[in-house]
Protein backbone atom coordinates (compact mmCIF):
# COMPACT_ATOMS: atom_id res chain seq x y z
CA UNK A 1 0.00 0.00 0.00
CA UNK A 2 1.25 3.23 -0.69
CA UNK A 3 1.30 5.78 1.37
CA UNK A 4 -0.81 8.78 0.83
CA UNK A 5 2.04 11.35 2.52
CA UNK A 6 4.85 10.05 0.23
CA UNK A 7 2.30 11.55 -2.43
CA UNK A 8 3.46 15.26 -3.35
CA UNK A 9 1.13 15.70 -6.64
CA UNK A 10 -0.97 13.81 -8.37
CA UNK A 11 -2.98 14.32 -11.75
CA UNK A 12 -3.72 12.80 -15.38
CA UNK A 13 -2.25 13.73 -18.49
CA UNK A 14 -3.53 12.61 -22.09
CA UNK A 15 -5.87 9.83 -20.17
CA UNK A 16 -2.48 8.88 -18.35
CA UNK A 17 -2.49 8.55 -14.19
CA UNK A 18 0.57 10.03 -12.58
CA UNK A 19 2.02 11.20 -8.97
CA UNK A 20 4.90 12.23 -8.08
CA UNK A 21 6.99 11.48 -5.10
CA UNK A 22 9.79 13.02 -3.62
CA UNK A 23 13.21 11.39 -4.97
CA UNK A 24 14.46 10.39 -1.41
CA UNK A 25 11.04 7.93 -0.90
CA UNK A 26 11.06 6.40 -4.19
CA UNK A 27 11.73 2.89 -2.84
CA UNK A 28 9.10 3.21 -0.60
CA UNK A 29 6.84 4.38 -2.77
CA UNK A 30 7.38 1.82 -5.73
CA UNK A 31 7.68 -0.87 -2.72
CA UNK A 32 4.17 -0.11 -2.27
CA UNK A 33 3.41 -0.22 -5.44
CA UNK A 34 4.78 -3.69 -5.84
CA UNK A 35 2.61 -4.82 -3.17
CA UNK A 36 -0.60 -3.58 -4.39
CA UNK A 37 -0.17 -5.46 -7.15
CA UNK A 38 1.80 -3.66 -10.10
CA UNK A 39 4.33 -6.06 -10.61
CA UNK A 40 5.65 -5.10 -13.73
CA UNK A 41 7.55 -2.25 -14.71
CA UNK A 42 7.22 -1.50 -18.09
CA UNK A 43 9.92 0.86 -18.21
CA UNK A 44 12.58 3.57 -16.35
CA UNK A 45 13.38 6.89 -18.03
CA UNK A 46 14.78 10.41 -17.32
CA UNK A 47 13.52 13.49 -18.92
CA UNK A 48 16.07 16.56 -18.91
CA UNK A 49 13.78 20.00 -18.27
CA UNK A 50 16.45 22.24 -19.24
CA UNK A 51 15.46 25.65 -20.26
CA UNK A 52 11.53 24.26 -20.36
CA UNK A 53 9.31 26.92 -19.92
CA UNK A 54 5.80 24.84 -20.71
CA UNK A 55 5.63 25.34 -16.25
CA UNK A 56 7.33 25.62 -13.46
CA UNK A 57 9.98 22.74 -12.71
CA UNK A 58 10.95 21.58 -9.10
CA UNK A 59 14.52 20.58 -10.51
CA UNK A 60 16.20 20.34 -13.87
CA UNK A 61 15.92 16.08 -14.28
CA UNK A 62 12.83 13.88 -13.88
CA UNK A 63 13.15 10.27 -12.94
CA UNK A 64 9.88 8.52 -14.91
CA UNK A 65 9.01 4.72 -13.62
CA UNK A 66 5.87 3.26 -15.68
CA UNK A 67 4.45 0.50 -13.83
CA UNK A 68 1.26 -1.70 -14.47
CA UNK A 69 -1.08 -3.97 -12.95
CA UNK A 70 -1.31 -7.12 -14.84
CA UNK A 71 -4.77 -8.18 -13.37
CA UNK A 72 -6.60 -5.03 -13.18
CA UNK A 73 -4.59 -3.69 -16.19
CA UNK A 74 -4.14 -0.62 -14.37
CA UNK A 75 -0.87 2.16 -15.06
CA UNK A 76 0.35 4.77 -13.03
CA UNK A 77 3.50 6.97 -13.73
CA UNK A 78 5.59 7.79 -11.18
CA UNK A 79 7.84 10.75 -11.23
CA UNK A 80 10.14 11.95 -9.28
CA UNK A 81 12.40 14.98 -9.52
CA UNK A 82 16.22 15.30 -8.87
CA UNK A 83 18.94 18.01 -9.18
CA UNK A 84 22.81 17.94 -8.69
CA UNK A 85 25.88 17.15 -10.47
CA UNK A 86 25.77 14.21 -10.76
CA UNK A 87 22.00 14.11 -9.98
CA UNK A 88 21.37 10.73 -7.83
CA UNK A 89 18.84 8.76 -6.53
CA UNK A 90 18.28 5.65 -5.32
CA UNK A 91 18.14 2.28 -7.67
CA UNK A 92 15.02 -0.01 -8.14
CA UNK A 93 16.42 -2.97 -9.32
CA UNK A 94 15.83 -5.25 -6.76
CA UNK A 95 12.00 -4.34 -6.65
CA UNK A 96 11.59 -4.73 -9.86
CA UNK A 97 14.61 -6.94 -12.26
CA UNK A 98 13.79 -4.66 -15.22
CA UNK A 99 15.10 -1.83 -13.90
CA UNK A 100 18.79 -2.75 -13.94
CA UNK A 101 19.25 -2.52 -17.84
CA UNK A 102 16.74 0.37 -17.67
CA UNK A 103 19.21 1.93 -14.76
CA UNK A 104 22.21 1.34 -17.35
CA UNK A 105 20.76 3.02 -19.70
CA UNK A 106 19.61 6.12 -18.31
CA UNK A 107 23.17 6.71 -16.58
CA UNK A 108 24.53 6.31 -19.55
CA UNK A 109 22.14 8.76 -21.20
CA UNK A 110 21.14 11.40 -18.94
CA UNK A 111 23.74 10.53 -16.80
CA UNK A 112 21.92 10.00 -13.90
CA UNK A 113 23.25 7.85 -10.52
CA UNK A 114 21.49 5.33 -9.29
CA UNK A 115 23.04 4.51 -5.25
CA UNK A 116 23.48 0.59 -5.23
CA UNK A 117 23.24 -0.29 -8.58
CA UNK A 118 25.18 -3.55 -8.69
CA UNK A 119 26.68 -3.01 -12.23
CA UNK A 120 26.14 0.73 -13.16
CA UNK A 121 28.04 0.79 -16.27
CA UNK A 122 27.79 2.34 -19.79
CA UNK A 123 25.38 -0.22 -21.66
CA UNK A 124 24.88 1.75 -24.86
CA UNK A 125 27.64 3.97 -25.41
CA UNK A 126 31.17 2.82 -25.42
CA UNK A 127 32.76 2.23 -21.92
CA UNK A 128 35.52 5.39 -22.54
CA UNK A 129 32.85 8.10 -23.95
CA UNK A 130 32.69 11.61 -22.30
CA UNK A 131 29.31 12.65 -21.57
CA UNK A 132 26.15 12.09 -21.70
CA UNK A 133 24.20 12.03 -25.20
CA UNK A 134 20.38 12.39 -23.93
CA UNK A 135 20.94 15.84 -21.71
CA UNK A 136 19.48 18.65 -23.94
CA UNK A 137 22.82 20.66 -23.57
CA UNK A 138 24.62 17.94 -25.43
CA UNK A 139 25.07 19.03 -28.98
CA UNK A 140 23.24 17.30 -32.15
CA UNK A 141 26.26 16.68 -34.13
CA UNK A 142 28.50 17.21 -31.45
CA UNK A 143 30.85 13.98 -31.67
CA UNK A 144 33.93 14.37 -33.15
CA UNK A 145 34.38 11.73 -35.99
CA UNK A 146 36.59 8.97 -34.86
CA UNK A 147 39.93 8.13 -36.40
CA UNK A 148 40.16 11.04 -37.36
CA UNK A 149 43.43 13.69 -36.44
CA UNK A 150 42.07 14.63 -33.35
CA UNK A 151 41.84 11.03 -32.13
CA UNK A 152 44.60 11.66 -29.73
CA UNK A 153 42.48 14.63 -28.25
CA UNK A 154 38.88 13.50 -27.38
CA UNK A 155 39.90 10.28 -26.74
CA UNK A 156 40.24 10.16 -22.90
CA UNK A 157 38.73 8.00 -20.55
CA UNK A 158 35.86 10.09 -18.02
CA UNK A 159 36.78 10.66 -14.60
CA UNK A 160 34.27 7.72 -13.60
CA UNK A 161 33.10 5.04 -15.21
CA UNK B 1 33.09 -3.87 -12.23
CA UNK B 2 33.64 -2.83 -15.99
CA UNK B 3 32.78 -5.38 -18.60
CA UNK B 4 36.17 -6.94 -19.87
CA UNK B 5 37.47 -5.34 -22.87
CA UNK B 6 38.83 -6.97 -25.88
CA UNK B 7 38.39 -10.14 -23.87
CA UNK B 8 38.44 -13.52 -26.09
CA UNK B 9 39.46 -16.43 -23.71
CA UNK B 10 40.53 -16.33 -19.70
CA UNK B 11 40.38 -18.75 -17.68
CA UNK B 12 39.67 -17.87 -14.23
CA UNK B 13 41.32 -20.33 -11.83
CA UNK B 14 37.85 -21.83 -10.71
CA UNK B 15 37.53 -25.44 -10.28
CA UNK B 16 34.54 -26.59 -12.05
CA UNK B 17 32.26 -29.59 -11.54
CA UNK B 18 33.95 -31.56 -14.17
CA UNK B 19 37.19 -30.68 -12.62
CA UNK B 20 38.38 -28.44 -15.36
CA UNK B 21 38.48 -24.67 -15.37
CA UNK B 22 35.44 -22.12 -15.63
CA UNK B 23 36.63 -20.83 -19.40
CA UNK B 24 35.24 -17.36 -20.12
CA UNK B 25 34.50 -16.83 -23.54
CA UNK B 26 33.70 -14.06 -26.05
CA UNK B 27 30.85 -14.75 -28.09
CA UNK B 28 30.35 -12.03 -31.23
CA UNK B 29 29.65 -9.88 -31.79
CA UNK B 30 29.71 -10.77 -35.08
CA UNK B 31 28.38 -13.73 -35.26
CA UNK B 32 25.46 -14.84 -37.98
CA UNK B 33 23.33 -16.17 -35.10
CA UNK B 34 23.03 -13.45 -32.88
CA UNK B 35 20.57 -11.43 -35.22
CA UNK B 36 22.68 -8.83 -35.10
CA UNK B 37 25.75 -7.59 -33.35
CA UNK B 38 25.09 -8.78 -30.30
CA UNK B 39 28.07 -9.78 -28.21
CA UNK B 40 28.11 -12.17 -25.04
CA UNK B 41 30.55 -13.10 -22.50
CA UNK B 42 30.12 -16.71 -21.76
CA UNK B 43 31.23 -18.43 -18.56
CA UNK B 44 31.67 -21.97 -19.68
CA UNK B 45 32.00 -25.18 -17.60
CA UNK B 46 33.04 -27.72 -20.48
CA UNK B 47 30.51 -26.71 -22.46
CA UNK B 48 27.93 -25.70 -20.17
CA UNK B 49 26.77 -22.47 -19.59
CA UNK B 50 27.41 -20.83 -16.08
CA UNK B 51 26.80 -17.45 -17.08
CA UNK B 52 26.24 -15.03 -19.38
CA UNK B 53 26.69 -11.16 -19.70
CA UNK B 54 24.70 -9.98 -22.70
CA UNK B 55 26.89 -6.48 -24.13
CA UNK B 56 24.75 -4.16 -25.88
CA UNK B 57 25.48 -1.20 -27.38
CA UNK B 58 27.15 -1.89 -30.51
CA UNK B 59 24.00 -0.99 -32.84
CA UNK B 60 23.21 2.56 -31.31
CA UNK B 61 22.24 4.64 -33.28
CA UNK B 62 20.99 7.53 -31.14
CA UNK B 63 17.14 7.35 -32.38
CA UNK B 64 16.17 9.08 -29.49
CA UNK B 65 18.14 12.19 -29.48
CA UNK B 66 17.27 12.63 -33.67
CA UNK B 67 13.91 12.54 -32.17
CA UNK B 68 14.43 15.56 -30.58
CA UNK B 69 15.93 17.32 -33.16
CA UNK B 70 13.03 16.54 -35.76
CA UNK B 71 9.83 17.69 -36.00
CA UNK B 72 6.16 16.19 -34.77
CA UNK B 73 5.94 14.89 -38.57
CA UNK B 74 9.79 14.07 -39.61
CA UNK B 75 9.76 11.81 -36.29
CA UNK B 76 7.77 8.99 -38.11
CA UNK B 77 10.77 8.74 -40.37
CA UNK B 78 13.25 7.69 -37.92
CA UNK B 79 10.80 5.28 -35.80
CA UNK B 80 10.49 2.85 -38.91
CA UNK B 81 14.66 2.43 -37.91
CA UNK B 82 15.08 1.03 -34.81
CA UNK B 83 13.27 -2.19 -34.82
CA UNK B 84 13.66 -2.74 -38.42
CA UNK B 85 11.42 -5.47 -38.90
CA UNK B 86 8.54 -4.01 -37.92
CA UNK B 87 8.33 -0.36 -38.78
CA UNK B 88 4.58 0.00 -39.34
CA UNK B 89 4.31 -0.93 -35.87
CA UNK B 90 6.62 1.41 -34.36
CA UNK B 91 5.10 4.28 -37.06
CA UNK B 92 1.43 2.71 -35.05
CA UNK B 93 2.79 3.58 -31.42
CA UNK B 94 4.31 6.80 -32.44
CA UNK B 95 1.60 8.31 -34.27
CA UNK B 96 -1.24 6.97 -31.36
CA UNK B 97 1.12 8.87 -28.85
CA UNK B 98 0.69 11.59 -30.73
CA UNK B 99 -2.63 11.48 -31.76
CA UNK B 100 -3.25 10.36 -27.60
CA UNK B 101 -1.57 13.93 -26.83
CA UNK B 102 -3.19 16.29 -29.85
CA UNK B 103 -6.71 14.24 -28.70
CA UNK B 104 -6.57 13.15 -32.37
CA UNK B 105 -8.87 10.33 -33.48
CA UNK B 106 -7.98 9.34 -36.97
CA UNK B 107 -11.65 8.04 -39.61
CA UNK B 108 -12.16 4.34 -39.25
CA UNK B 109 -10.86 3.65 -42.79
CA UNK B 110 -7.37 4.69 -41.17
CA UNK B 111 -7.99 2.74 -38.20
CA UNK B 112 -8.40 -0.53 -40.29
CA UNK B 113 -5.84 0.52 -42.85
CA UNK B 114 -3.46 0.34 -39.87
CA UNK B 115 -4.50 -2.94 -38.11
CA UNK B 116 -3.99 -4.23 -41.87
CA UNK B 117 -0.25 -2.94 -41.73
CA UNK B 118 0.24 -3.95 -38.39
CA UNK B 119 -1.18 -8.00 -38.66
CA UNK B 120 1.55 -7.88 -42.18
CA UNK B 121 4.02 -7.16 -40.44
CA UNK B 122 3.26 -9.48 -37.57
CA UNK B 123 3.58 -11.36 -40.35
CA UNK B 124 6.39 -10.70 -42.24
CA UNK B 125 8.51 -10.38 -38.77
CA UNK B 126 7.64 -13.77 -37.78
CA UNK B 127 8.70 -14.85 -41.25
CA UNK B 128 12.04 -13.94 -40.67
CA UNK B 129 12.06 -15.53 -37.58
CA UNK B 130 11.11 -18.65 -38.83
CA UNK B 131 13.59 -18.51 -41.55
CA UNK B 132 16.26 -17.63 -39.42
CA UNK B 133 15.49 -20.14 -36.66
CA UNK B 134 15.17 -22.55 -38.69
CA UNK B 135 18.83 -22.28 -40.62
CA UNK B 136 20.45 -22.16 -37.42
CA UNK B 137 18.68 -25.08 -36.30
CA UNK B 138 19.45 -26.95 -38.88
CA UNK B 139 15.89 -26.71 -40.86
CA UNK B 140 17.91 -24.90 -44.11
CA UNK B 141 15.27 -24.85 -46.35
CA UNK B 142 12.81 -22.79 -43.77
CA UNK B 143 14.75 -19.76 -45.47
CA UNK B 144 13.55 -19.96 -48.57
CA UNK B 145 9.71 -21.09 -48.17
CA UNK B 146 9.65 -18.09 -45.33
CA UNK B 147 11.18 -15.02 -47.46
CA UNK B 148 8.95 -16.35 -50.65
CA UNK B 149 5.98 -15.16 -48.51
CA UNK B 150 7.76 -12.23 -46.98
CA UNK B 151 8.82 -10.78 -50.09
CA UNK B 152 5.23 -10.60 -51.04
CA UNK B 153 4.60 -8.66 -48.30
CA UNK B 154 7.29 -6.15 -49.02
CA UNK B 155 5.57 -6.18 -52.39
CA UNK B 156 2.60 -4.87 -50.88
CA UNK B 157 4.38 -2.94 -48.53
CA UNK B 158 5.74 -1.28 -52.19
CA UNK B 159 2.53 -1.31 -53.90
CA UNK B 160 0.48 0.86 -50.83
CA UNK B 161 3.47 3.24 -49.71
CA UNK B 162 6.30 3.62 -52.43
CA UNK B 163 8.64 1.37 -49.77
CA UNK B 164 9.35 -2.14 -49.47
CA UNK B 165 11.41 -2.02 -45.36
CA UNK B 166 10.84 1.44 -43.93
CA UNK B 167 7.42 2.41 -45.23
CA UNK B 168 6.96 5.25 -42.79
CA UNK B 169 3.23 4.51 -44.03
CA UNK B 170 1.09 4.99 -40.61
CA UNK B 171 1.79 8.70 -39.69
CA UNK B 172 -0.04 11.35 -36.60
CA UNK B 173 -3.27 11.98 -38.62
CA UNK B 174 -4.05 9.06 -40.38
CA UNK B 175 -1.66 7.24 -42.95
CA UNK B 176 0.47 7.99 -45.92
CA UNK B 177 -2.27 7.24 -48.75
CA UNK B 178 -5.06 5.35 -49.24
CA UNK B 179 -4.91 1.64 -50.17
CA UNK B 180 -4.83 0.97 -54.05
CA UNK B 181 -7.35 -1.28 -55.36
CA UNK B 182 -4.34 -3.28 -56.75
CA UNK B 183 -3.05 -3.23 -52.98
CA UNK B 184 -6.22 -4.46 -52.08
CA UNK B 185 -6.58 -7.31 -54.88
CA UNK B 186 -2.94 -8.45 -53.46
CA UNK B 187 -3.75 -8.63 -49.93
CA UNK B 188 -7.12 -10.74 -51.12
CA UNK B 189 -5.08 -13.18 -52.71
CA UNK B 190 -2.58 -13.23 -49.74
CA UNK B 191 -4.97 -14.07 -47.75
CA UNK B 192 -5.91 -16.73 -49.56
CA UNK B 193 -2.70 -18.35 -50.22
CA UNK B 194 -1.08 -17.98 -46.77
CA UNK B 195 -3.14 -20.77 -44.10
CA UNK B 196 -1.66 -23.43 -46.70
CA UNK B 197 1.67 -21.91 -46.60
CA UNK B 198 1.86 -21.85 -42.86
CA UNK B 199 0.82 -25.45 -42.77
CA UNK B 200 3.98 -25.88 -45.25
CA UNK B 201 6.07 -24.63 -42.26
CA UNK B 202 4.51 -26.97 -39.82
CA UNK B 203 4.81 -29.76 -41.87
CA UNK B 204 8.85 -29.10 -42.35
CA UNK B 205 8.89 -27.88 -38.21
CA UNK B 206 6.08 -29.32 -36.37
CA UNK B 207 7.30 -32.68 -35.90
CA UNK B 208 10.94 -32.53 -37.35
CA UNK B 209 12.65 -34.54 -35.12
CA UNK B 210 16.25 -32.31 -35.28
CA UNK B 211 13.85 -28.98 -34.62
CA UNK B 212 11.84 -30.93 -31.54
CA UNK B 213 15.42 -32.05 -30.03
CA UNK B 214 16.53 -28.61 -30.35
CA UNK B 215 14.07 -26.82 -29.14
CA UNK B 216 11.97 -28.90 -26.69
CA UNK B 217 12.92 -28.40 -22.94
CA UNK B 218 15.53 -26.04 -24.08
CA UNK B 219 15.43 -22.19 -22.59
CA UNK B 220 12.95 -22.55 -19.83
CA UNK B 221 11.02 -19.43 -18.83
CA UNK B 222 8.78 -19.73 -16.14
CA UNK B 223 5.35 -17.89 -16.04
CA UNK B 224 6.12 -16.07 -12.45
CA UNK B 225 9.99 -15.28 -13.84
CA UNK B 226 7.93 -14.46 -17.39
CA UNK B 227 6.20 -12.08 -15.28
CA UNK B 228 8.81 -10.68 -13.26
CA UNK B 229 11.05 -10.13 -16.24
CA UNK B 230 8.97 -7.94 -17.82
CA UNK B 231 8.92 -10.57 -20.61
CA UNK B 232 6.28 -9.26 -23.16
CA UNK B 233 5.29 -10.84 -26.59
CA UNK B 234 6.20 -14.60 -27.42
CA UNK B 235 7.64 -14.74 -24.72
CA UNK B 236 5.57 -14.28 -21.88
CA UNK B 237 2.53 -16.30 -23.87
CA UNK B 238 5.06 -19.37 -24.36
CA UNK B 239 5.37 -18.98 -21.22
CA UNK B 240 1.30 -19.98 -20.69
CA UNK B 241 0.32 -16.23 -19.39
CA UNK B 242 -1.95 -14.58 -22.20
CA UNK B 243 -0.70 -11.13 -22.19
CA UNK B 244 -1.47 -9.33 -25.61
CA UNK B 245 -1.69 -5.89 -25.80
CA UNK B 246 -4.49 -6.59 -28.39
CA UNK B 247 -6.78 -7.77 -26.76
CA UNK B 248 -5.82 -6.36 -22.57
CA UNK B 249 -5.26 -3.08 -23.43
CA UNK B 250 -7.15 -2.66 -27.46
CA UNK B 251 -5.75 0.13 -29.45
CA UNK B 252 -6.64 1.23 -33.31
CA UNK B 253 -10.20 -0.53 -33.41
CA UNK B 254 -8.93 -4.10 -32.45
CA UNK B 255 -11.16 -4.88 -30.13
CA UNK B 256 -13.79 -5.09 -33.22
CA UNK B 257 -11.96 -8.28 -34.45
CA UNK B 258 -12.44 -11.72 -33.64
CA UNK B 259 -9.13 -13.35 -32.33
CA UNK B 260 -7.40 -15.56 -30.42
CA UNK B 261 -4.36 -15.10 -28.12
CA UNK B 262 -1.98 -17.35 -28.84
CA UNK B 263 -0.41 -19.06 -25.76
CA UNK B 264 1.87 -22.45 -25.06
CA UNK B 265 2.48 -23.98 -21.68
CA UNK B 266 5.12 -25.14 -22.79
CA UNK B 267 7.26 -22.32 -21.54
CA UNK B 268 9.99 -23.55 -23.54
CA UNK B 269 11.78 -22.62 -26.94
CA UNK B 270 9.04 -25.07 -29.29
CA UNK B 271 5.90 -23.32 -26.95
CA UNK B 272 7.73 -19.81 -28.48
CA UNK B 273 7.44 -21.41 -31.66
CA UNK B 274 3.93 -23.14 -31.31
CA UNK B 275 3.01 -19.21 -29.84
CA UNK B 276 4.18 -17.89 -33.12
CA UNK B 277 2.45 -20.09 -35.40
CA UNK B 278 -0.35 -19.60 -34.09
CA UNK B 279 -0.09 -16.04 -33.99
CA UNK B 280 0.35 -16.31 -38.16
CA UNK B 281 -2.56 -17.90 -38.62
CA UNK B 282 -4.54 -15.35 -36.41
CA UNK B 283 -3.09 -12.60 -38.25
CA UNK B 284 -4.28 -14.11 -41.31
CA UNK B 285 -7.91 -14.13 -39.79
CA UNK B 286 -7.34 -10.79 -38.60
CA UNK B 287 -6.35 -9.70 -42.26
CA UNK B 288 -9.73 -11.12 -43.50
CA UNK B 289 -11.76 -9.51 -41.10
CA UNK B 290 -10.37 -6.14 -42.03
CA UNK B 291 -10.21 -5.98 -45.63
CA UNK B 292 -13.95 -7.88 -45.85
CA UNK B 293 -15.58 -4.61 -43.33
CA UNK B 294 -12.82 -2.02 -44.75
CA UNK B 295 -14.72 0.86 -44.00
CA UNK B 296 -15.32 4.23 -46.89
CA UNK B 297 -14.09 7.28 -46.09
CA UNK B 298 -11.08 9.69 -45.38
CA UNK B 299 -7.80 8.02 -44.09
CA UNK B 300 -6.95 11.05 -42.59
CA UNK B 301 -8.25 13.39 -40.13
CA UNK B 302 -9.74 16.54 -41.53
CA UNK B 303 -7.44 19.02 -39.67
CA UNK B 304 -5.22 21.38 -42.04
CA UNK B 305 -2.67 22.56 -38.95
CA UNK B 306 -1.16 18.75 -38.83
CA UNK B 307 -1.58 17.37 -42.21
CA UNK B 308 -1.17 19.07 -45.37
CA UNK B 309 -3.54 19.85 -48.22
CA UNK B 310 -4.34 17.83 -51.04
CA UNK B 311 -1.94 18.93 -54.44
CA UNK B 312 -5.36 19.81 -56.18
CA UNK B 313 -6.28 22.64 -53.58
CA UNK B 314 -2.54 24.28 -53.90
CA UNK B 315 -3.41 25.44 -57.07
CA UNK B 316 -6.53 26.83 -56.27
CA UNK B 317 -6.78 27.89 -51.78
CA UNK B 318 -4.67 30.47 -50.88
CA UNK B 319 -5.29 29.11 -47.67
CA UNK B 320 -4.06 25.72 -48.56
CA UNK B 321 -0.79 27.40 -49.64
CA UNK B 322 -0.24 29.33 -46.72
CA UNK B 323 -1.31 25.75 -44.88
CA UNK B 324 1.26 24.29 -46.50
CA UNK B 325 3.73 26.68 -45.79
CA UNK B 326 3.43 27.06 -42.33
CA UNK B 327 3.52 22.83 -41.79
CA UNK B 328 6.75 22.25 -44.32
CA UNK B 329 8.71 25.74 -42.50
CA UNK B 330 7.65 25.10 -38.95
CA UNK B 331 5.29 22.04 -38.64
CA UNK B 332 2.80 22.07 -35.65
CA UNK B 333 2.86 21.92 -31.57
CA UNK B 334 1.84 19.49 -29.78
CA UNK B 335 -0.10 20.60 -26.43
CA UNK B 336 1.98 20.26 -23.33
CA UNK B 337 2.11 16.94 -21.37
CA UNK B 338 3.08 13.18 -21.81
CA UNK B 339 1.60 9.99 -22.86
CA UNK B 340 2.82 6.19 -23.28
CA UNK B 341 1.20 4.26 -25.10
CA UNK B 342 2.01 0.46 -26.14
CA UNK B 343 1.23 -1.52 -29.40
CA UNK B 344 1.79 -5.42 -29.94
CA UNK B 345 4.85 -5.82 -32.26
CA UNK B 346 5.76 -9.23 -33.61
CA UNK B 347 8.02 -9.37 -30.37
CA UNK B 348 6.25 -7.93 -27.45
CA UNK B 349 5.59 -4.29 -25.74
CA UNK B 350 6.52 -2.08 -28.19
CA UNK B 351 5.84 1.45 -26.53
CA UNK B 352 6.52 4.91 -27.04
CA UNK B 353 6.76 7.46 -24.30
CA UNK B 354 6.10 11.18 -25.35
CA UNK B 355 7.35 14.18 -23.56
CA UNK B 356 6.16 17.52 -25.37
CA UNK B 357 6.90 21.49 -23.98
CA UNK B 358 3.80 22.86 -25.99
CA UNK B 359 6.60 23.47 -29.02
CA UNK B 360 6.63 21.82 -32.66
CA UNK B 361 9.55 19.13 -31.10
CA UNK B 362 9.40 16.57 -28.95
CA UNK B 363 11.27 17.36 -25.67
CA UNK B 364 11.68 13.65 -25.01
CA UNK B 365 10.79 10.35 -27.11
CA UNK B 366 11.67 7.05 -25.49
CA UNK B 367 11.05 3.94 -26.71
CA UNK B 368 10.29 0.84 -24.75
CA UNK B 369 11.76 -1.95 -26.72
CA UNK B 370 10.80 -5.93 -26.24
CA UNK B 371 13.95 -7.07 -27.87
CA UNK B 372 15.72 -4.92 -24.94
CA UNK B 373 13.61 -6.20 -22.05
CA UNK B 374 13.45 -9.96 -23.04
CA UNK B 375 17.29 -9.91 -23.88
CA UNK B 376 17.53 -9.65 -19.78
CA UNK B 377 15.70 -12.87 -19.59
CA UNK B 378 18.93 -14.31 -21.19
CA UNK B 379 20.54 -15.58 -18.61
CA UNK B 380 18.24 -16.97 -16.67
CA UNK B 381 16.75 -19.21 -19.86
CA UNK B 382 20.39 -20.39 -20.81
CA UNK B 383 21.72 -21.36 -17.39
CA UNK B 384 23.19 -24.81 -17.28
CA UNK B 385 22.22 -25.07 -20.97
CA UNK B 386 24.83 -26.78 -24.09
CA UNK B 387 26.53 -23.59 -26.04
CA UNK B 388 24.62 -25.16 -29.05
CA UNK B 389 20.91 -24.33 -26.90
CA UNK B 390 22.27 -20.57 -26.74
CA UNK B 391 21.68 -20.17 -30.28
CA UNK B 392 18.21 -21.63 -29.88
CA UNK B 393 17.40 -19.54 -26.93
CA UNK B 394 19.06 -16.06 -28.56
CA UNK B 395 16.71 -17.57 -31.62
CA UNK B 396 13.42 -17.84 -29.78
CA UNK B 397 14.25 -14.50 -28.13
CA UNK B 398 13.77 -12.77 -30.83
CA UNK B 399 15.67 -9.74 -30.03
CA UNK B 400 16.19 -7.13 -32.73
CA UNK B 401 19.46 -5.48 -32.27
CA UNK B 402 18.65 -2.62 -33.68
CA UNK B 403 15.41 -2.28 -31.52
CA UNK B 404 17.62 -3.68 -28.32
CA UNK B 405 20.28 -0.62 -28.80
CA UNK B 406 18.05 1.90 -30.67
Amino acid sequence: MIAEELIIDRGVSAGDEWITVAAEHVRDALAGLRADGYLLLTFLTCVDHLADSSRQWPARFEIVYQVRNLETREQLRVRAFVDGDPPRIDSVHDIFPPANWDERETYDLFGVVFNDHPNLTRILMPDDWVGHPLRRDYPVGGETVEFSEEHERWQTAPDKA
Amino acid sequence: MNTPQGVTIAKTGEKSAFGGEILTVNFGPHHPSTHGVLRLIVDLDGEQIRGIKPVIGYLHTGIEKQMEALRWQQGVVVTDRHDYLSPPINNLAYALAVEKLMGVEVPPRAQALRVIMSELTRLSSHLVWMGTSGLELGAMSMLMYCFRERDTILDMNEEISGFRMHTSYIRPGGVFADATPRFLEMLDTFIRAMPAHVDEYEDLLTMNPIWRARTIGIGRLSPDDAKVLGASGPMIRGSGIAWDLRKTMPYSGYENYEFEVATSNDCDCYGRYLVRVKEMREAVKILRQALDRLPDGPVNVDDRKMLPPPREELETSMEAVIHHFKLFTEGYSVPAGDVYVAVESGRGENGCYIVSDGTHKPRRVKFRSASFVNLQALERMSLNHMVADMIAIIGTADAVLGDVDR
